[in-house]
């Protein structure tokens, strides 16, 4: 009994995790604790019962008259325990209490004879059956030890629980006086007690250092959300860099069809690098970081230094290219790709058709648009005669501005030279 | 770069993001399940959740127990025809339940396989040792001691293996110490209440240990799924989500193994077809993660993250006005959903229950001046939710959320919450 004193895990609480617990928090960990413990204490004792029953039922057990009076008895305290297990209230406590002592005082008072003018059986000569002593160990020691479960918390309960405890005692202690086993019994019945009172005291205390470790986790999981959502938003925001990466998969899912494969795999060493950089936590973005490379926005010096490229390129081929307007332009690289390359393409018709060593090349822009003028004056071309296939114009120039929402057109006639117009958007 | 192959190929089939709210029904397929941070949580602290505890406490009542039978064996003493055979169980009984104990202590709340068994075989020697000792005694059901103590000694087992297998050891137990008072050549009818005792005594704690452990897990589950959604109140108005930043971060690992293989040669160029389709699921999947409007609402995020609420609700919140809710808003309207759905008190057989929530539209302002408000009115339908049934706490929830009213609408209840809540367009 001395166990009862030290056992109270509702006024534990507090001082264990103070703060931990929001107030409704807490109203909602107790409400899950007693449910726990009530239904617990509801499988263990309507086992019991049944046991109980089946064991009085047994050929030999006790009288039939008996049993008929018996039966509600046994109805009863499965109905209390069964309630026991919904609500809170005590009320189902005390008539599982009242109607297991009474099925015991029962079965005594019938034994004795003394239930004669009801059930017309007389004092046993041979006192309780085998069958009978056990059922009322089973009812003392399990049945009604059962409320035990959820007697442990509160210090009004375990009054109550001692009540419980001393009634089963003296109950148990009339009915089986005499017997060669009583004392067999009684130790039954105080091990029962203790392990409702045990179980009863190990669920409370067991619930609520699952629901502090609950809470932590819960409090440990907000800030994970938080991070995941930094996380998230920071890998979305890693928008270039995802577009290579994704160019590069859509070329992958071509099987990388029509580009060579040293390329594919050089890119696919850059990309593989980006991604392994986010996934490390660094934010490769074209400003930080040099390795940026394919979405790297030109620069002035770099749009200025491709320019000069394609000039150098071309002069040593023959062809004079002269730069008019701004070269100070920016734009994503795979624009400035398609603009570059059909600019070359338009330069390299000039040198193999125009018949002039001089090109100009005049770069214009708005808010919206870059141009690019290609002018030579050059032999010309009738555009309806020629068409712009041959001179390879459609794939090399338009279908390249196109895919970048550019476009390209032709202004030419034999004798009065050509002029290309390249743009693309800005 | 079959691994790689498979591995993408995973991932794609996994993914369920691109899947709208009413919809997330079909996202459930099993592969799914893990994804749940409770379960793999609970998995993760297994014994620190109380299962552990629990399991200690059920080696206490086996010790009561044991130390009952024991002092029954002490009482019969004189009955055996070989003492020594029925001490030696004991001492078997003993050292087995002391090294069964330590050994999970030391191996983290856990019993490995062979443990299970050799500690299982241990306690089958106890039993037949008991049996070898009180056979002459012609009465298995009166005099057994240490064989009753090692059916309860399966107990011990009920926090660290799966119940299945618990259950299954007890009713072994049970059945062999059945067959031992049946065949102990002492049968009649008077003794069935002796037999019925030692059963009981013997696989009964087992099984009742195993039902309270289930109970107890379960709550664990619920509170956990609950606390971790929970989490989402105090989201922003739109948010990614865990499932959803998880899965970006697992593809763009997935497309970073992918593009190492190409570039170190281990993924052979042209592809093939399988990985090409595979470049080519992960460059949709990712695409689809990385446009603005995949992000949600809190409300959302809490209903398909939660274990509990994810297959019972149904959300419907076109203008995501699920966003606007305070924190103390969104806290009622979670917790009043979640009593709505949670099956507290009595079970309502064959009905599940089920709730869709349905927010807006939001076409009134509340109140005038300059402070105007606007007013966002919830719907709640449930299914197999009656109206006496439900949980007190859901009132004080949804009052947290705004003025209410409640009806009746096909024997189940229908919520209807105007919620007041700062207007987006003043903030």
């Amino acid at each position: 009994m001395e166990m009862l004193t030290r056992l109270d895990p509702a006024r534990r609480v507090p001082t264990s995790s103070r703060a931990a617990y929001h107030p409704e928090i807490m109203e909602r960990i107790v409400k899950e604790r007693d449910r726990l413990i009530q239904r617990s204490a509801r499988t263990i004792g309507l086992a019991g019962t049944a046991v109980a029953l089946i064991c009085l039922a047994l050929p030999g057990a006790v009288d039939p008259p008996m049993l008929v009076l018996l039966v509600p008895l046994f109805a009863a305290i499965a109905f209390a325990l069964y309630r026991m297990g919904q609500s809170r209230s005590i009320l189902w406590v005390v008539i599982a209490v009242v109607g297991g002592s009474l099925a015991i005082l029962t079965l005594h008072l019938g034994n004795v004879g003394a239930l004669y003018p009801i059930t017309g059986t007389l004092a046993s000569p041979t006192g309780l059956s085998d069958s009978a002593v056990e059922a009322i160990r089973m009812l003392s020691a399990w049945v009604i030890a059962s409320v035990g479960i959820v007697l442990t918390i509160s210090l009004g309960r375990m009054i109550v629980l001692a009540g419980a405890f001393l009634v089963s005692l003296i109950v148990t202690a009339v009915a089986l006086s005499g017997t060669v086993t009583a004392a067999l019994s009684i130790a039954i019945l105080f091990a029962g007690w203790t392990i409702a009172v045990v179980i009863g005291s190990l669920l409370a205390t067991g619930v609520l250092r699952a629901a502090r470790r609950i809470t932590n986790i819960g409090r440990a999981h907000r800030t994970e959300r938080q991070a995941s959502e930094t996380e998230a938003q920071r890998r979305q925001g890693a928008r270039l860099l995802h577009d290579t990466v994704l160019a590069t998969l859509t070329l992958l899912a071509h099987s990388g069809v029509g580009v060579s494969s040293s390329a594919l795999k050089h890119q696919a060493a850059d990309d593989a690098r980006l991604l392994r950089q986010l996934r490390l936590g660094g934010t490769p973005s074209p400003k930080s970081s040099g390795d940026y490379t394919l979405q790297k926005p030109t620069s002035e010096s770099v749009l200025g230094n491709t320019l000069e490229n394609v000039k150098q390129r071309f002069g040593r081929m023959g062809l004079a290219v002269s730069w008019h307007g701004t070269g100070q332009v920016l734009l994503p690289s795979d624009v400035l790709d398609a603009f570059l390359g059909s600019l070359a393409e338009c330069l390299e018709n000039v040198r193999r058709h125009a018949g002039v060593a001089e090109a100009h090349v005049t770069i214009t822009d708005d808010d919206t648009t870059i141009r690019a003028m290609v002018t030579d004056s050059g032999v010309g071309f009738d555009i309806a005669a020629i068409g712009d296939q041959r001179l390879g114009f459609k794939e090399s120039v338009l279908a390249r501005l196109r895919e970048v929402g550019g476009n390209a057109r032709v202004f030419s006639a034999p004798g009065s030279g050509t002029t290309v117009v390249l743009e693309v958007p800005r | 770069m079959t691994t790689i192959g498979g591995l993408v190929q995973n991932e794609v089939e996994e993914n369920t993001l691109g899947v709208v709210a009413h919809d997330r029904r079909k996202a459930r397929s099993p592969l799914r399940i893990p994804v749940f941070a409770s379960s793999r949580i609970i998995d993760e602290n297994a014994g620190s959740l109380g299962t552990a505890f629990l399991g200690f406490g059920a080696m206490i009542v086996c010790v009561i127990i044991a130390v009952f039978s024991l002092g029954k064996f002490t009482v019969q003493w004189e009955r055996y025809a070989s003492p020594a055979m029925e001490v030696f169980a004991w001492l078997l009984y003993a050292v087995l339940l002391v090294s069964v104990l330590v050994v999970i202590r030391r191996n983290d709340d856990r019993l490995s396989d062979r443990m299970f068994v050799g500690y299982t075989l241990g306690l089958l020697t106890v039993v037949a040792l008991d049996l070898g000792a009180i056979w002459p005694l012609h009465d298995v059901s009166g005099t057994a001691t240490a064989a009753i103590a090692a059916g309860v000694g399966v107990l011990a087992m009920v926090g660290v293996r799966p119940l299945r297998q618990v259950l299954a050891t007890a009713m072994i137990f049970g059945a062999l110490l059945l067959i031992a008072d049946l065949v102990d050549g002492n049968v009649q009818a008077d003794h069935l209440a002796g037999t019925l005792a030692m059963l009981s005594q013997a696989v009964l704690p087992a099984v009742i240990g195993c039902f309270i452990l289930r109970s107890f897990r379960r709550m664990v589950t619920l509170e956990l799924d609950r606390v971790l959604v929970q989490s989402t109140v105090s989201a922003p108005r739109y948010a990614v989500g865990m499932l959803a930043s998880e899965e970006l971060a697992r593809l763009d690992l997935a497309a970073e193994q992918l593009l190492e293989g190409v570039s170190s040669g281990r993924t052979p160029l042209p592809l093939d077809a399988r990985v090409a389709q595979t470049a080519a699921s992960l460059a949709t999947e990712l695409r689809l993660h990385l446009i603005e409007g995949r992000r949600e609402t809190w409300l959302y995020h809490a209903i398909s993250e939660s274990e509990l609420l994810g297959p019972a609700v149904t959300l419907s919140d076109p203008n995501s006005l699920a966003g606007l809710l305070d924190p103390r808003q969104r806290d009622g309207l979670l917790s009043a959903i979640w009593l709505l759905v949670s099956e507290s008190g009595v079970k309502v057989v064959g009905t599940d229950r089920t709730a869709r929530v349905t927010l807006g539209p939001s076409d009134r302002e509340a109140g005038a001046g300059p402070m105007r408000k606007l007013l966002v009115p919830i719907v709640i339908q449930t299914s197999g939710v009656a109206r006496n049934r439900v949980d007190p706490g859901t009132w004080d929830a949804i009052r947290k959320v705004g003025k209410h009213a409640d009806s009746v609408v096909d024997g189940s209840l229908r919520l209807e919450v105007e919620c007041v809540v700062e207007n987006p367009a003043d903030a």
